[in-house]
């Protein structure tokens, strides 16, 4: 029992989970290790897991009612003022056929029940009374010999491993610790999310969203929503609640001088948003760091002798506008960390080279592709024309196209054209549709 | 010496729940030890660092309640009895404690640590009415134990003030978790846990049986709490605020 | 005649308040029902206290007398109430919910073969036993529970029913005890730290809890300052029991007391669901707490968002004004 793991897992989020179930699924002998009470009990998300990745992980869960709360099949962005909104929505069937591109997840709930599949999975494994996940248990070092990860340490205990996956999240002090990201990372770079959890009858919330069954919607909200700070807003369907935030840059907040919950509070009486959310409950409220997807702050290498970095502890994230995707990305990087460690242990080699296939691969998927295709949406939402003059302009235009007035009705052009001159110009708006058809 | 805790897997008085139609919906399904019965397996640990001798854990519950008695084991307890029970059964603390005492009655031990109450019913009864089915001394709401020889001195918070009790053993004590603050187990207890015998028995295997008229009481149905009216929040001028309610108390409330 | 029992509490000759609230509550019943209400004192000294209970109505007194029941032993205790239910023969014994009666509850059912409902907040009686509301998880919602068979066994929180007076001619009847000191296997040998004159905590009408925002001498003064302005009972929360501030028998929630007082000022606590389970029935609930989040607030009728220490001093000055006005 005192010998030594092939791995030991650092954070049992989506990335430590997805990592661990692939390593108990191969056979493996590890340590998963999450300093919350148990997994799940820390995570702060607003909750749409995109992709279908966790069907590799858990095949059919769909078949289960537990875990995860509902299918996206119904997706809305929304452009806001401070009376209006102007949305484009989009409902398709398609979106009902298994695997489903998305599903709405709690993560107390959906961390504790991938906790307990990985859990699962271990006993089926060969490595049943030796493979564990261990919560309550804080990792304070990554053990390092001439470079090399050996193992962890907690209080004055040390346990060791051929490798170390380190998935702990946002908040990556061991990420620093073992010399993979400057200790400085500017606030320009930095967002927080803020979430509430607001609860209603079931059936209220499936009459008034048109939700049946497990089905669910997604939206997102530009403009109004975050009062003038950079970022967006959202709302999720769960089960018998509705998730609902924003993301706000944390620059732009501290120079405007104004605080998340009160942007939340303005934001949540705008009619539109009090309308879907009246009669609820508060039942949750969470904040939390996140990434803003920017590549400069991602650490340049994610390995090391006998050591991986997954997950948003690697800055995965983006956040363009249309979603934020850091789950999905968690997922599949926690995943081709440990296909990578199942490799190495093959070819008993845990070394740097054999480690840098696992960037290389992550460079291959589609997460790397997609962060590095889009980080010019990622900018592009953080250019006030784009978070308030635009949805200003949109809803505008929207009052104007759908008023009638028994009085001559302009035509949409005219009445774009003042809209623009009001809100904007038409060289910002070029510029800005020129960058953005280059970025999207 | 052979001590025995009786363990309870309770959800998780934090979690956020709901009630519908009557029915208790616990959120995230969370379920966590007593937190009692933590300061009991904590107590007996300490004696056993002190005087030597085995603990062993005993729990009646469903099958997920392993991960409850696999949390006393690694915390230190060296073995553990499951006494399996389904999840529709819903039996009250009656025909827990008669239970137990069909377990308990071939078994030696010198002491049997229960919590005072667990945290979900806050019934508070099983303790004493195993005591009595046993036909053994024992206090409740223990908030010191000390063992000298086979003397083990037992501080209990009574209704005046501290009640310093000598019991002898065998003999059966409730704890509150005002004892001590209960170990959170480190991971060579965690992963010790796995390999610690667990016996599991069931309810046949004791020769009892939970029926419709051994369950004294039961639960009708569960409701909201009365909400309390929305209050009031004054931020500002301590001086003022501090005369603006002490006038409200008296002129509105009445209550000065 | 079916008999509604109510054990009640003396404490060196003085009958608890919580246990003439469960009289009162038995006598309506007994009224409603047609029934006998009864009530027994078990204690080293009844004479007093049973003239004292003829003022709450009661149709039946029963005493049982014994040096042995000057302090709270459970042993004899138990044998005294058993021996009690078997000459009486009642459908229900009600109790005040202390840390006596709890001690016996479960161990007086077992022996007894009976229903027992702890800590119940309302009872009635039904054709074959007891329908009664219980808060449960940490006081955050109710329980409807139901207990069947007879003599159903209960104890009821302090605050529950209002207590009546309607003087009666009850005779006092005396049922004989003995027990050999002999044969207690368990000894009680000191009893330390007992709260003597103060004001009892479960009974008070106005109730001062501090909590761990509550640092110093300076702080405990104040607070000590408040109460003897508002003849208050001082109660606190876990953080400063544990750490020994306060005496543990002080602490207010879910392992220490419930109080149900008119007024209860919440000073420097953060309002854990485990304290505010022993409460949440006051009726004005007021708090000091310097962080506008704390959990308190959302229970509180009058918040008052601010520094302990500064809010006290002038608050103090007001009332004592105000005392001095009447
Ligand atoms: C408000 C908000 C809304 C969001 N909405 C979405 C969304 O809709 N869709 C989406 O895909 N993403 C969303 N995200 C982003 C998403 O939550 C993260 O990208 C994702 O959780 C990252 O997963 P992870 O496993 O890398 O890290 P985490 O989920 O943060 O898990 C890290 C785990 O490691 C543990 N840990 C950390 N340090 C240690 C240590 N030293 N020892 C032991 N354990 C440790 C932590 O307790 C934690 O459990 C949102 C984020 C926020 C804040
Ligand atoms: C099983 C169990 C049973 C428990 N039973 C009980 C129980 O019976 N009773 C009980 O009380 N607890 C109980 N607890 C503990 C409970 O969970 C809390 O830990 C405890 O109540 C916290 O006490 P507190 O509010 O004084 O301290 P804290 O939670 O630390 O709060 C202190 C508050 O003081 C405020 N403050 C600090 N300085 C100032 C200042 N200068 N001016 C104004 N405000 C200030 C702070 O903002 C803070 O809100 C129990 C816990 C468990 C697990
Ligand atoms: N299902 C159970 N299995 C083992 N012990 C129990 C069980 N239920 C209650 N107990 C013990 O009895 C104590 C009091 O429970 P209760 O009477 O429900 O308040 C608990 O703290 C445990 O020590």
């Amino acid at each position: 029992m005192d010998e030594k793991f092939d791995c030991i897992i650092v954070g049992a989020g989506v990335a430590g989970l997805a990592a661990a179930m692939t390593l108990a699924r191969n056979n493996m002998k590890f340590l998963l290790i999450e300093k919350g009470e148990f997994p799940g009990s820390k995570n702060v998300s607003g909750g749409v897991l995109w992709g279908s990745d966790l069907a590799k992980l858990v095949p059919n869960y769909w078949e289960e009612d537990a875990g995860w709360d509902r299918f996206i099949n119904h997706r809305r962005l929304t452009f806001m003022d401070d009376k209006s909104t102007f949305s484009v929505d989009f409902k398709s069937s398609h979106f009902n056929e298994t695997p489903y591109t998305g599903v709405v997840v709690l993560r107390s709930k959906f961390d504790r029940w991938l906790a307990d599949k990985v859990q699962e999975a271990i006993e089926e494994s060969d490595f049943a009374m030796d493979s564990f996940i261990a919560p309550n248990i804080l990792v304070e070092e990554v053990l390092l010999e001439n470079g090399k990860a050996v193992g962890i340490r907690t209080g004055d205990e040390k346990f060791f491993a051929d490798s170390v996956i380190i998935a702990e999240g946002v908040n990556n002090l061991l990420t620093r610790q073992v010399g993979l990201q400057d200790d400085y990372v500017p606030a320009d770079h930095i967002l927080t999310g803020i979430k509430e959890v607001i609860r209603f009858d079931q059936d209220v919330l499936e009459n008034r969203f048109q939700l049946r069954g497990k089905s669910g919607m997604s939206n997102e909200f530009v403009g109004f929503a975050t009062d003038g700070v950079e970022g967006g807003g959202f709302l999720y369907t769960n089960k018998d609640s509705v998730s609902i935030g924003l993301v706000l840059g944390l620059k732009d907040l501290r120079e405007k001088g104004k605080e998340p919950y009160e942007i939340l509070n303005t934001f949540k009486k705008h009619p539109a948003i009090a309308d879907m959310i009246h009669g609820g409950k508060v039942v949750e409220y969470s904040a939390h760091v996140v990434s803003s997807g920017d590549k400069r702050i991602m650490p340049k290498k994610l390995y090391k002798d006998g050591l991986l970095i997954c997950g948003e502890a690697a800055n995965l994230l983006m956040n363009a506008g249309k979603a934020i995707q850091g789950m999905d990305y968690a997922m599949r990087s926690g995943i081709i960390a440990a296909e990578t460690i199942v490799k190495a242990k093959k070819a008993e080699n845990y070394g740097e080279e054999k480690m840098k296939q696992y960037q290389n691969t992550l460079d291959d998927s589609y997460v790397m592709k997609d962060i590095n295709n889009f980080q010019d949406a990622v900018h592009l939402l953080h250019d006030p024309v784009m978070t308030q003059k635009m949805p200003n302009l949109i809803c505008d235009f929207g009052r104007n196209f759908f008023s009638i007035k028994n009085e001559p009705t302009q035509k949409a052009r005219t009445m774009f054209g003042e809209s623009v001159k009001k809100h904007s110009s038409y060289l910002e708006l070029m510029k800005l549709g020129w960058k953005g058809s280059r970025a999207l | 010496m052979k001590i025995y805790v009786c363990i309870k897997q309770v959800p998780d008085v934090n979690a956020p729940l709901q009630i519908k139609d009557g029915e208790l919906i616990q959120d995230a399904d969370r379920n966590i030890l007593n937190a009692y019965d933590a300061s009991a397996v904590e107590e007996s640990l300490v004696l056993k660092e002190a005087h030597g001798g085995e603990i062993e854990v005993v729990l009646i519950g469903p099958e997920k309640a392993k991960e409850t008695i696999r949390k006393a084991l690694a915390m230190g307890a060296d073995k553990a009895t499951h006494i399996l029970i389904d999840n529709d059964t819903a039996p009250d603390s009656y025909s827990f404690a008669s239970t137990l005492s069909a377990f308990f009655k071939d078994k030696e031990y010198e002491y049997i640590f229960c919590g005072k109450q667990a945290q979900d019913t806050d019934a508070g009864l099983t303790g004493s009415m195993l005591a009595e089915f046993l036909n053994l001394p024992y206090t409740t709401n223990a908030v010191g134990l000390n063992l000298e020889g086979n003397v083990l001195t037992v501080k209990r918070q009574g209704d005046g003030g501290q009640e310093i009790i000598e019991l002898p053993s065998p003999a059966l004590v409730t704890c509150s978790n005002d004892m001590n603050e209960p170990r959170i187990p480190n991971l060579k207890g965690i992963m010790q846990s796995k390999r610690k015998p667990v016996e599991t028995l069931s309810l046949a295997d004791l020769g009892v049986e939970i029926s419709e008229d051994q369950i004294k009481t039961r639960i009708l149905s569960f409701e909201e709490k009365p909400a309390r009216k929305p209050g009031k929040k004054y931020e500002g001028e301590p001086d003022e605020i501090a005369r603006e309610i002490a006038q409200l108390l008296d002129t509105k409330e009445n209550v000065i | 005649m079916s008999t509604l029992l109510t054990y009640i509490s003396v404490t060196n000759g003085n009958i608890k308040r919580s246990s003439l609230e469960v009289l009162s509550r038995c006598n309506e019943l007994a009224a409603e029902h047609g029934f006998q209400s009864a009530a027994l004192i078990i204690s080293d000294q009844t004479s007093e206290a049973a003239e004292k209970l003829k003022l709450h109505g009661p149709d039946a007194i029963y005493t049982m007398e014994d040096p042995i029941f000057k302090n709270h032993i459970n042993a004899p205790l138990l044998k005294a109430l058993s021996a009690s239910i078997e000459q009486i023969n009642p459908q229900l014994v009600a109790f005040a919910s202390t840390e006596s009666s709890k001690d016996i509850l479960g161990a007086l059912a077992a022996n007894q073969n009976a229903p027992a409902l702890a800590d119940v907040s309302e009872f009635e009686l039904t054709d074959n036993g007891v329908k009664a509301k219980r808060p449960v998880m940490a006081s955050k919602i109710i329980s409807a529970v139901e207990a069947k068979g007879s003599p159903v066994l209960l104890t009821v929180r302090s605050g529950s029913y209002d207590v009546a007076e309607s003087s009666s001619d009850a005779s006092v009847e005396t049922i004989s005890f003995s027990f050999d000191e002999a044969d207690l296997k368990a000894t009680l040998k000191e009893i330390i730290g007992a709260t003597g004159d103060k004001i009892d905590l479960s009974e008070a009408q106005t109730v001062i809890a501090a909590g761990r925002g509550v640092k110093d001498d300076e702080g405990l003064k104040m607070i000590d300052d408040l109460a003897s302005v508002l003849s208050a009972g001082v109660g606190a929360s876990r953080a400063l029991t544990e750490s020994g501030v306060y005496d543990p028998s002080l602490q207010i929630g879910q392992t220490g007391k419930v109080v149900s007082p008119q007024l209860y000022i919440g000073i420097g606590i953060s309002g854990a669901i485990q304290h505010v389970a022993g409460m949440i029935n006051s009726k004005v609930i007021v708090a000091i707490n310097k962080d506008p989040d704390a959990p308190i607030f959302d229970i509180a009728d009058y918040g008052i968002v601010g520094d302990l220490y500064k809010v006290l001093p002038p608050f103090i000055d007001e009332l004592k004004k105000m005392k001095s006005e009447k």
